[in-house]
Formats: structure tokens, C-alpha cells, sequence
């Protein structure tokens, strides 16, 4: 399959070309919004096209038995293994957002008629382990979550590959945090060149007092995207924190719309960017405040670090405000390691070398150690410091 | 015996000359107190020698131990036992203090034919010397000098001084921000270092610390040059007069 066989189709046609019937509405949202190119306003900094174009397998996506495990593994877009009495299911998914930004969300849909629907129990810890096994192939599914109200959940999410190359990954979430409940997600995602990139398009519905505190830690090369559209109902609560270590020449980051639709929502939103090499760090974010959420509280952050001349980093932390009636604040910086810091170290003894490796893995520090669990937070530190140390050594 | 001996040091900061021909020597074992009006150059002679980016050093020499030091790196000078207590030591976020001093320290054992310190035993060294300083065990973990108050990081840089044992300690306006219990303490941390071989080089404005630190020479630093050297009867004079009325000798 080439997805470029679907840019400047009509409806009929691309229904045709993805062999699907009665999802009229979806397609017709896909092709308003048209196949993105390197004009789209939120692919113009990532190279969309090179990885629309080739020619992809395509998968079969069966449900196979589901093996009782400690963790929910997900084999290209299949789940086999999860724990006993854990709630999964095959179903279409039941609400699509009308109004999400991104094309690839609808062209995901079309693609994954049958979702994987999660609903998770209680004050469950869960972990989704994502595996890739399949070259040359397009990989798309997507997940379902349904958390309980007046519960406090966690996922961590990790994803691992075998020996592949030039595979293409669209998945994403269309989660459903209840009221009063809190959901903490803690993506982590090491790449290396060339095995697969990655679209995840994910929308998030934040119920009325619940919390919502989604972490993604990206390290590491190759392309991916994650654009996330986030609504917040009253007294909804947002904390999303990224960090990007990229090497290489590769180009990753996010795009994200959170959307205040509800009273005394909050949204806070930081990024923690380290480039390095030829890479491009992308954090293209929107708040946007409805005139219905009165005594919303928004702020939004990035820092970034350029460890290389070549280094390249996009950031555009934009509010768009209907209301007088609120607090917000956004900000963006952009810049090298700093000085005083790097001297103060060397003033100590220190060489150049290690000092940069201290800065560099304390900024990345400071977001990670907002992870609660100290065993995951252990494994992304230590993830990201065999990616970061691995890359310096080779300078 | 000459630990260190300045020779007609000219350096820039920008396009500013600071230092104008600067002469100086300091003795091993003895403590040496700088003072001079704002804008003498205080602070700039501590960052020349500590090697700081900041400072051009446009002519004359700076000798260490009998060897030349003018294009040694910090890192370097450091290793070999030159140590300031910066003024305003700077915050960074997300570095452990106990991992940051740990590194500092096994650097300078692996640069002294040392082995490494394990963590435990760094610990337990770490722990003495906080108590004496009258530091909060908290210190251990905090990001080092983040959120800490003026006078927890004067006590922090002592800290460091005590845990490196260099050979010369340069403190720069040691006594700003601190309290009369944040004096004494620092004071007495400063103290305990002096054995009779280190070289102190206490850098003021005021006299008030050398109540704690006693001097055994004054400098006046003025317009870049030292104008008057003398003993620590000189303080009394400077009290007195002010900086206007040392004339160069």
C-alpha cells in the first residue's frame, strides 16, 4: 500500500483504495483535512512525505488468544498477552472526535475499524509493551482506554522492536479519563535509525475533576511524530511533560491542541528538548481557552538545548484565548549548555566532557524524576543514559 | 615559601582593562586578605586565577607552584589545587550534590594516583563535615544550590573546600549574605583548613570577616594594581580612613 494513492482523492475514491464501507463521515473529515504534505501546518517541519511514500505491506489484523502475562503486549497492532481478568476488547471505536486537527487521526481510524479497547480496573498499575516485528509494512491500530471513576490508574507504555527496518507505525489513543479519577500515562520510547517511524495520534477527554498526567519520554533517532488533542472539562486537570533526546538526523517532537472547554480547568504543559548531531526538535503546542472555561489556569514551556551547531529546533507554544477571565502563561527557549554551569563543574575539577554529560542528563533529570514509580524512573534514566552516553562517545 | 607569584598581571573582561600590572605574592600557609573599593578588581583577579572564560589575561604572568599557569584550564587548575569560593555560586537544577561532589572528588584522587571513593565511604565524609558546617542532611540529595539561601550556599562552597582539600583557597566575598551564625560557621569550616601549609587568599569588602579569618597580610587593591601591602594592623586603618587614604607605597 501507498498512502500517497489517497492524496486528492474524493470520498468514493478513498473508500475504494482502503476497501471500506459506511464510514462516510470519517473519510469525508480525512479528506477535508487532506493527506498531509510538507505544507500542512503540522508536518511542514517533519519530512511527511518520505514516509507516506513507499510502497508498504499491510497486515492482516486477527485477534489471537489472549495469554496471561504481567504486562498487555501489543505484536504489530495485536494484542497476545495481558493479565488475567484484564478487560480487552475488539470493537469499533464508539466516539471519534469531530474535531481533531490531524488528517492521520481519521486515516487511522479508517484503518483500524476494529479498535482494541482497554478498560481499566480500579487503581491499576498497567503496562503496554508495543512490538514490532514486520519490515517494509505499515503497521496501524489503535487503543480504546476507559478508565473508572473516582479511581487512580497508571500505564507505562514501552515499545520494542526486532531487527526491522523502514516500517511505518500509525497508532494512537482515543482515551476516556472519567470523573473525578486521575490516569498517569509514561510513554517511553527509544528509536534507533532506520527500523520504523512513527505517527501516534491520540485524543484525550478529561472528565469533569479528573487529572490527567501524561509523560512521554522520546530518545534517540529516526522520525515519529505524536500529535495529541486534549479536551478538559470543568475543573479538569492537565499535567504533560516531554522530554526529547535526539541524535542523528532524526526528527521527532510533538504537536499537540489542549482544549479548555470546562470552568477552573488547568492545563500545564512543559517540553524538555536536548539535540544533538543533525537532529530537529518539534513542540508545536496550543492552548486553546473556549469562551465556556471561565478561571482556566494554562501554562506552557519549552526548553531546549542544541548540544550541535547543525541542531535544529522548532518551538511554537501559541494561546488562543476567548475569555478575560483566567490565568496564562507561555514561554520558549532556545539555547546552548550553560556557561556558568559548565564552569562551575570544571572550577571543581571536572573535565569539559563530563561536565556536558552532568548538564545534559540533569536537565533531562528534572522531568524525569517527576515519575512517581522509581523503578520506571530508574529504567528511563537509565535508558536515556546508555542513548545520550552511546551518542557522546562517538563524538 | 611562595605558593603563588603574581608578576605584573594585565587582563581584560570584554574590551575593559581591569587589571593593570598587578604584582603579588602569596605565601604557603599564610592568609593573605585582598580588600579594595568597589570596581578594583577584586573579583576579577579571582577569576584570573581560576582560569575563568570571562577573563582575558593580556600580559604578565601567574606562577603556581613555580610553574606557569596563564594557559592552564579551570579544569586543570582545579586538579592541581586551586580553589574559589565564588561570590554567587550558581544554580543547577537536577544535579544531586552529594553525585556532584563525589565526581569532584574522585577526580581529583584519579589526577592524584588515588583510588575512588565508594559512595558509603564519600557518605560518611560527606555527613562529618555537613554536621560541623551546621548544614541539614537534606543537603546530600538537594540539587546543588538550587533554592538554597545565601547562606546555605557560602556553607555549600565550604563544603566543597573541605571535601577537596586544595592547596589554594580563594574566597570571594565569603562574608556577603551571611548571617552572625552563617559567619561563625563558615568561619570555623575556613579555619579548621589552615595547617600550616595552604595559602588562603580572602578577597572583602569589609573587615568583618577577617574578625573570624585572621590575616597575616593586607592588600590593597586599587585600579587594578595592589597599592600597599602591610599586616593586619592595616584594617584598623582602613576602617578608619577608607581606601582615599592609602596612598601607593
Amino acid at each position: 500500500m501507498k498512502l500517497t494513492d489517497l492524496k486528492d482523492k474524493n470520498s468514493q475514491e478513498v473508500q475504494n483504495l482502503l476497501n471500506i464501507k459506511n464510514r462516510a463521515n470519517i473519510v469525508e473529515k480525512f479528506i477535508s483535512l487532506g493527506l498531509p504534505d510538507k505544507k500542512s501546518e503540522s508536518y511542514r517541519y517533519f519530512d511527511i512525505e518520505k514516509l507516506l511514500s513507499p510502497s508498504y505491506q499491510t497486515l492482516e489484523y486477527v485477534p489471537k488468544t489472549i495469554h496471561p502475562a504481567d504486562t498487555i503486549e501489543i505484536v504489530d497492532g495485536v494484542v497476545t498477552s495481558a493479565p488475567e481478568g484484564m478487560r480487552i476488547y475488539y470493537e469499533a471505536c464508539e466516539v471519534i472526535d469531530k474535531e481533531h486537527f490531524d488528517p492521520l487521526y481519521y486515516l487511522g481510524h479508517l484503518l483500524s475499524p476494529i479498535t482494541i479497547k482497554i478498560e481499566v480496573d480500579g487503581d491499576a498499575q498497567l503496562e503496554i509493551v508495543h512490538r514490532y516485528t514486520q519490515s517494509n509494512t505499515l503497521i496501524a491500530y489503535r487503543i480504546v482506554l476507559y478508565n473508572q471513576a473516582n479511581r487512580h490508574a497508571t500505564l507505562y507504555e514501552s515499545f520494542i522492536t526486532e531487527d526491522i527496518e523502514n516500517t511505518l507505525v500509525l497508532y494512537g489513543y482515543d482515551m476516556h479519563i472519567a470523573q473525578d479519577s486521575t490516569l498517569r500515562v509514561v510513554k517511553m520510547q527509544s528509536m534507533q535509525d532506520h527500523r520504523y517511524s512513527m505517527i501516534a495520534s491520540h485524543k484525550v477527554n478529561v472528565g469533569k475533576n479528573a487529572h490527567a498526567i501524561l509523560k512521554s519520554f522520546d530518545i534517540g533517532g529516526d522520525q515519529a511524530l505524536q500529535l495529541l488533542k486534549v479536551e478538559l472539562d470543568t475543573h479538569a486537570y492537565i499535567d504533560a511533560g516531554h522530554l526529547l533526546y535526539l541524535n542523528a538526523a532524526s526528527k521527532r517532537g510533538i504537536i499537540s491542541q489542549i482544549v479548555h472547554r470546562g470552568e477552573h480547568s488547568q492545563s500545564k504543559q512543559e517540553a524538555k528538548t536536548i539535540l544533538d548531531g543533525h537532529a530537529r526538535g518539534i513542540f508545536d503546542a496550543l492552548i486553546t481557552v473556549k469562551p465556556t472555561a471561565r478561571y482556566t489556569k494554562a501554562s506552557q514551556n519549552s526548553k531546549a538545548i542544541l548540544l550541535h551547531k547543525n541542531a535544529y529546533m522548532i518551538a511554537k507554544p501559541q494561546l488562543e484565548i476567548d475569555i478575560d477571565e483566567l490565568e496564562a502563561s507561555h514561554g520558549a527557549t532556545t539555547g546552548q549548555l550553560d556557561e556558568k554551569q559548565l564552569f562551575y563543574l570544571q572550577s571543581r575539577g571536572i573535565s569539559y566532557s563530563e561536565a556536558r554529560k552532568i548538564l545534559v542528563l540533569a536537565f533531562a533529570n528534572t522531568l524525569i524524576d517527576t515519575i512517581k514509580d522509581s523503578r520506571h524512573q530508574e529504567r528511563i534514566k537509565s535508558d536515556f543514559e546508555k542513548v545520550f552516553l552511546k551518542a557522546e562517545d562517538t563524538l | 615559601m611562595s605558593m603563588m607569584k603574581i608578576e605584573n598581571l594585565q587582563a581584560t573582561i570584554g574590551d575593559k582593562q581591569i587589571l593593570k600590572g598587578l604584582n603579588l605574592e602569596l605565601e604557603a600557609g599564610k592568609v593573605h586578605a585582598i580588600m579594595g573599593p568597589n570596581g578594583a578588581g577584586k573579583s576579577t583577579l579571582s577569576k584570573a586565577l581560576v582560569g575563568h572564560y570571562d577573563v582575558k589575561i593580556t600580559g604578565g604572568k601567574i606562577l603556581y607552584k613555580g610553574k606557569v599557569i596563564n594557559d592552564m584550564d579551570a579544569q586543570e587548575r582545579a586538579l592541581e589545587g586551586i580553589f574559589l569560593s565564588f561570590q554567587h555560586p550558581v544554580e543547577i537544577p537536577g544535579v544531586n550534590n552529594a553525585y556532584f561532589l563525589r565526581t569532584a572528588l574522585n577526580a581529583k584522587r584519579k589526577h592524584e594516583g588515588k583510588e575512588a571513593l565508594n559512595a558509603a565511604d564519600f557518605l560518611r565524609l560527606m555527613k562529618s563535615h555537613l554536621e560541623m558546617l551546621g548544614m541539614k542532611s537534606d543537603m546530600i540529595s538537594r540539587s546543588l544550590n538550587e533554592g538554597f539561601s545565601g547562606g546555605e550556599k557560602k556553607r555549600n562552597e565550604i563544603l566543597q573546600m573541605l571535601i577537596l582539600e586544595p592547596d589554594v583557597i580563594i574566597l570571594d566575598e565569603i562574608d556577603s549574605g551571611l548571617d552572625i551564625d552563617a559567619l561563625r560557621a563558615v568561619s570555623e569550616g575556613i579555619n579548621k583548613m589552615k595547617d600550616g601549609k595552604r595559602t588562603f587568599l580572602v578577597i572583602t569588602h569589609y573587615s568583618r570577616i577577617l574578625d573570624y579569618i585572621k590575616p597575616d597580610y593586607i592588600h590593597v587593591l586599587k585600579e587594578g594594581r595592589i597599592i600597599k601591602t602591610a599586616g593586619a594592623e592595616l584594617v584598623a586603618k582602613l576602617e578608619a580612613d577608607g581606601y582615599d587614604a592609602i596612598e601607593e607605597a
